[in-house]
């Protein structure tokens, strides 16, 4: 696959925890501006730790992160951090402020901007993910869903060209889930790269335009989620499942009820895609 | 209202003493006053009413904060008074043993008989104690608006201004944050156990606290690491700083405060 000057270059990226096993194993990825890559893989396929080397939280024990061109190293390991954010799949293991506002402050002000500058960014962050009424309130006194806003208002308020989820799905219920995909939808209009991991393999279908699947520290495959999903070897080895749109879709159509179409990504697609009987 | 909102709007339910007065505080009307103004102004009480040490001045401070507290900062009083209560029983016992004295002979203006020790008292030591009994309670009066009515982070922010050291600054945060985190680890750890007869009797509730506890101790280790990468990820570089902000300062509330500390020198004056 051809890409277009990439922004981020992971080149054979190794790494342990100081185990036997290694946590990545030869990692080598890639990534374009405004693109929206799913990452998929089993528990301790390698998937956070990997996140961690984009931002460059851990430094690989062999390999090199490349940002526009520029190896990354300890002294420009802060350039990295400015312009590729993580949240974490637990917002309390993020948040570390007594206040919202305090909170989404916490990024701007490392960047070291001028007063109203930070200012400016946490009411514009506060404002896109609708937090604003929450502004004073200790994250204590937040729900589930209202602190996973607070931890992606913390990066929006850094401006990242890149921004790396973990599991941003999991644990959040339904609407607040549909909401988070607005806001990835919303993220990815305005231009920013954005690389997730998640278990939702239908989420993953729906949503991603590249798919990456991780298996033993290791990236097994790297494609289009289609060509991804229908390559059985691979979701066997990472012991995926195939997105429930994809078995339907093959289904009707080897029962004859294919309308020729492409392979639809939502249900809407698939529906307005069959004849109507009767 | 207000309070029902705002609790309807959190995720989980705490209880506790500290828990509460976090609350409160963060609920509290005056909430948006000038941090600085209220502590200088507490300050300020709470010397004076020490210094003075006067009747009228402490019973002015005490009234004076409660109306600060109640009526500007809309806290219940049925949450105020038994808040106060709790340093109120130790100031009642310290004062009772300056007012009252035991002694094997008839002693003191008053006495009472007990067997063969006499309880006994005088005008001078009941009114001394009475003094120290509500100049302490003026003085945590005074403490109390402060607390009730400021955010832990307001504090710790009139702390870095003074110049109180970086790193108990830092930690006083850190801690007041992860306080809650704790709580609620441990909170879902206990129900766990309880769900598994962890709790049925005293001594198997024992040896489950120890476990939890322990657990515990474990858990903080991992959830360190955790806080740390997410602190890296953001450009932390070994200071922890946030936007503060400002509330200004109203010309009424410091002609206000200036009025009362005024009038608390007159009372002294009168009186003294």
């Amino acid at each position: 696959m051809i890409k277009m000057n990439p922004i981020l270059q992971a080149r054979d990226l190794r790494y342990s925890y100081g185990e036997k096993r290694m946590a990545l194993n030869g990692v080598s990825m890639d990534i374009a501006q405004g693109e929206k890559i799913a990452v998929l893989g089993s528990n301790g396929a390698g998937k956070s730790t990997f996140f961690l080397h984009l931002n460059g939280v851990l430094s690989p024990d062999s390999g090199e992160i490349r940002f526009r061109d520029t190896a990354i190293t300890r002294k420009t390991v802060n350039e990295l951090r400015r312009h590729v954010s993580i949240v974490f799949q637990n917002a309390d293991d993020q948040i570390i402020a007594s206040t919202v506002r305090e909170e989404v402050s916490f990024g701007p002000v490392n960047l070291k901007l001028p007063r109203d500058e930070v200012a400016a960014r946490v009411e514009e962050a506060l404002d896109y993910m609708n937090l604003s009424a929450f502004r004073d309130r200790p994250p204590h006194y937040l729900s589930g869903g209202e602190k996973k806003r607070v931890s992606i208002a913390d990066v929006i308020a850094m401006r990242p060209e890149l921004i790396l989820f973990d599991e941003p799905t999991a644990s959040l219920d339904p609407l607040n889930a549909e909401l988070l995909e607005q806001v990835l939808d919303r993220l990815s209009a305005g231009g920013k790269t954005i690389l997730l991991s998640t278990h939702d393999v239908d989420f993953a279908y729906r949503w991603a335009e590249r798919l990456v699947v991780f298996h033993d520290g290791r990236i097994i495959a790297d494609g289009d989620p289609l060509r991804v999903f229908q390559d059985r070897a691979v979701i066997r080895q990472a012991s995926l499942k195939r997105p429930m749109l994809l078995d339907i879709y093959e289904g009707l159509a080897a029962k004859g009820l294919s309308t020729g179409a492409a392979y639809p990504r939502s249900v809407q697609a698939l529906l307005g895609g069959l004849p109507n009987i009767g | 209202m207000e309070e029902q909102k705002h609790r309807r709007g959190r995720g989980h339910r705490h209880s506790g003493a500290v828990l509460s007065i976090d609350y409160y505080a963060y609920a509290s009307a005056i909430r948006r006053w000038n941090p600085y103004f209220k502590a200088a102004f507490s300050m300020a009480c709470l010397v004076l009413c020490l210094a003075y040490d006067s009747l009228a001045v402490s019973a002015a401070v005490i009234l004076a904060m409660a109306w600060v507290t109640v009526c500007l900062g809309g806290l219940p009083c049925r949450r105020y008074l038994p808040l106060l209560s709790i340093p109120f029983v130790f100031m009642l016992l310290g004062s009772a043993a300056i007012a009252f004295g035991v002694s094997l002979h008839p002693a003191g203006q008053y006495r009472l008989r007990l067997g063969f020790f006499y309880l006994y008292s005088s005008r001078e030591s009941l009114l001394q104690g009475l003094h120290l009994m509500l100049k302490a309670l003026g003085a945590v009066s005074a403490m109390y608006m402060l607390t009730l009515s400021t955010p832990a982070s307001e504090i710790i922010q009139v702390l870095r201004a003074v110049h109180v050291p970086k790193v108990i600054v830092e930690l006083m945060s850190l801690i007041y944050r992860y306080i809650f985190i704790l709580m609620d680890t441990q909170g879902r750890m206990k129900k766990a156990a309880s769900a598994r007869l962890g709790y049925c009797d005293y001594r198997t509730a024992l040896s489950t606290f120890g476990r939890t506890a322990s657990n515990l101790l474990v858990v903080s280790l991992k959830k360190g690491d955790a806080y740390y990468q997410a602190l890296a990820s953001r450009c932390y570089s070994g200071e922890l700083r946030f936007l503060t902000e400002q509330k200004p300062v109203r010309a009424a509330q410091v002609v206000l405060a200036a009025g009362f500390l005024v009038l608390l020198t007159i009372l002294w004056r009168l009186t003294g």
